[in-house]
């Protein structure tokens, strides 16, 4: 019996599809945008705790924790002030924890698909600290070397022995430093996380881009006649506008770079401290909070990390709310559409009945279509939830960061 | 087959009280071919909800099969109109989103009958009713003609032993209206049980009985073997 009237539910649904099209997604909308936004916040969630958890401490220039710990784990958002490498000498030289530099401030220009990754700056111990690994191409040893997260190396088509240059940090100031083309040695394993989407320097690269850096070109040993005007006076060289429009690290030039002033003073914008115990967590922690205070902030992720959830948790509760009220708005008028259905084919339920139907199986027929109506808004509502998750947490971060 | 004793049927509507069966008395007996003929509002098509069991009368009691049709609960008369009686209306009332065929196979499915036994029945009976060519057609694809048919062949699906025919050639043209009756004569012919509501002469004129009904009151008119 129940396959029949299941059948019979199908062909009346058919037969009405366009109103059972909309009817069932009116409720894949109604059921799908709660079921989303939680599966999206639940994976952001995940993943940010993740991301949070793994990193024990970042210390940086005071100002915003939020905004320190996502520059921290995330490469996001420019800090105001930079601390200085000396601050990070400090943590090392203390034996309380290993302190690995990040110099994230500067992108590099787009490439195929990618409109551009931030250029970390930092040092081979970041990579053992992130657990990751060459996947192609060998590792960073020279100045002017970049490895590429494998999410950017995707979208941006380069492989390694390709070049990729920085983008300009003032695009209005032609006078000011040029790009620097990188040389791109080696492509990441993926890590599914911010890492993949990364462009990884030295951090004394990352200080060249800035302009603490450079080296010099030997005009006078130029072999490239087109570099140069000469008018015949003896000493006197005149470089043409042919000059390359960016700067270039290679093996010939690579001894003429040098960097001015002392190393300790030059800029870090935030470095994750590894301590070596619990112990010296604690006590790092107390001096950031005393001591060292004036010169840097120290704070746990996860412990920022979980203020900003609770605030995306409050904004969720109003989401919550918003969905309860339009899904009861929505359940009420699905209410009166099969009430108006069941009126609507009245006759139909009559002709059943008057032809040996009990009202029980007609009330089944009607429960049947309103099930399988249901049943498929929910899949879908499910099957979009997921899609929209996936899809939609690197947006989010995106939008967030 | 029928007994109707002192049926009464009272329609009470905003403080208004309408007798469309007063204090009927009736015997139908198998194989009876009846008509049942009386001008609009006379209560012909309440007299044939009430043999249906579909409508319980105000008062008086109806005997099928020696049985009383409204001691039965909703259920059981469902189950017994699906199994005994069968209907004819003069909409026709097929199902629009169901092709003649599957027109045809509803009263089986409601029975619970195997798909391959409706669809075989089906065929069948609409052979019998010459529609074997139209079995994939909607009814909104059909002339009013081949409609009735089709609903003919549905009433038939499950071998009832009664026929409740309320206005079969309702808004039918002659040709087709005779093609019907014809229909109505060889399924009598079978040895069915036909009780038709009809106030068209020349329908009424294929039954072997004839009773007036007027203002709610039965009178027998002629008893004659069908025609």
């Amino acid at each position: 019996m129940l396959r029949n009237v299941c059948y019979l539910a199908f062909r009346s649904l058919w037969w009405y599809r366009g109103r059972t099209a909309v009817i069932i997604l009116c409720l894949a909308v109604t059921l799908g945008m709660p079921l989303s936004v939680r599966l999206l916040v639940g994976r952001f969630q995940e993943e940010i705790r993740r991301r949070a958890a793994s990193t024990p401490l970042i210390i940086g220039a005071r100002g915003s924790r939020i905004d320190l710990v996502l520059h921290g784990l995330y490469f996001a958002s420019v800090t105001a002030d930079f601390v200085t490498m000396g601050e990070a000498d400090y943590v090392t030289q203390s034996g309380l924890a290993t302190a690995i530099p990040l110099h994230v401030k500067f992108r590099t220009q787009s490439v195929g698909r990618s409109p551009g990754a931030p250029i970390v700056g930092t040092t081979l111990e970041y990579f053992d600290f992130r657990g990751l690994t060459v996947a192609r191409g060998g590792t960073l040893s020279r100045l002017g070397d970049c490895l590429l997260g494998s999410a950017f190396a995707e979208s941006s088509g380069l492989q390694p022995g390709d070049f990729l240059l920085s983008a300009p940090k003032n695009a209005f100031n032609l006078a000011g430093d040029y790009p620097l083309r990188m040389r791109v040695v080696g492509i990441l394993a993926p890590s599914h996380s911010p890492d993949d989407e990364a462009v990884f320097t030295d951090i004394r690269t990352a200080w060249i881009i800035e302009g603490i850096g450079h080296g010099h070109q030997e005009l006078s040993e130029e072999s490239t006649e087109q570099l140069l005007d000469s008018d015949g006076t003896p000493g006197t060289l005149t470089a043409n506008a042919s000059v390359l429009p960016y700067t270039e690290i290679t093996d010939e030039n690579v001894a003429s770079f040098h960097f001015h002033g002392d190393e300790a003073d030059f800029p870090v914008s935030a470095f994750i401290a590894v301590p070596a115990d619990r112990r010296s967590q604690t006590l790092l922690l107390g001096r950031y909070a005393s001591v060292r205070r004036d010169a840097a902030v120290c704070v746990k992720p996860l412990e920022v990390v979980e203020e900003l959830l609770a605030m995306v948790f409050r904004v969720e509760q109003v989401f919550r709310a918003a969905a309860v009220v339009s899904g009861s708005v929505t359940g009420l008028l699905f209410a009166l559409i099969v009430f108006l259905n069941i009126q609507l084919r009245a006759p139909e339920m009559d002709t059943m009945q008057r032809i040996g139907s009990a009202r029980g199986v007609t009330g089944m027929l009607v429960a049947t279509e309103t099930g399988i109506m249901l049943f498929l808004a929910a899949f879908l509502a499910v099957a979009a939830a997921a899609v929209i998750s996936v899809l939609g947490e690197a947006w989010l971060k995106q939008w967030l960061f | 087959m029928y007994e109707l004793h002192s049926v009464t049927h009272v329609y009470a509507r905003r403080g208004h009280h309408v007798t469309a069966l007063d204090q009927c008395s009736l015997e139908i007996h198998p194989g009876d071919f009846v008509a049942i003929v009386g001008p609009s509002g006379s209560g012909k098509t309440t007299l044939l909800s009430v043999l249906g069991g579909m409508l319980a009368p105000s008062s008086g009691r109806v005997l099928f099969d020696g049985r009383s049709l409204y001691d039965l609960n909703v259920e059981q008369r469902a189950s017994l109109r699906g199994e005994k009686i069968g209907f004819v209306f003069q909409s026709f009332d097929l199902i629009s989103w169901l092709s003649a065929r599957e027109n045809v196979q509803v009263p089986l499915m409601l029975a619970g009958r195997s798909s391959e036994y409706q669809c075989r029945r089906a065929i069948e009976l609409l052979k019998r009713v010459g529609l074997a060519d139209w079995s994939g057609h909607r009814p909104s694809e059909m002339s009013r003609g081949q409609q009735q048919r089709v609903a003919l062949a549905r009433t038939l699906a499950n071998e009832p032993q009664v026929i409740l025919a309320d206005e079969p050639t309702g808004n039918l043209d002659t040709e087709t209206r005779q093609l019907v009756m014809a229909c109505l004569k060889e399924f009598h012919q079978d040895g069915r049980t036909i009780v038709m509501v009809t106030h068209d002469e020349v329908a009424a004129a294929f039954a072997g009985r004839r009773i007036r009904l007027a203002s709610g009151v039965l009178q027998e008119l002629s008893l004659r073997n069908a025609a």
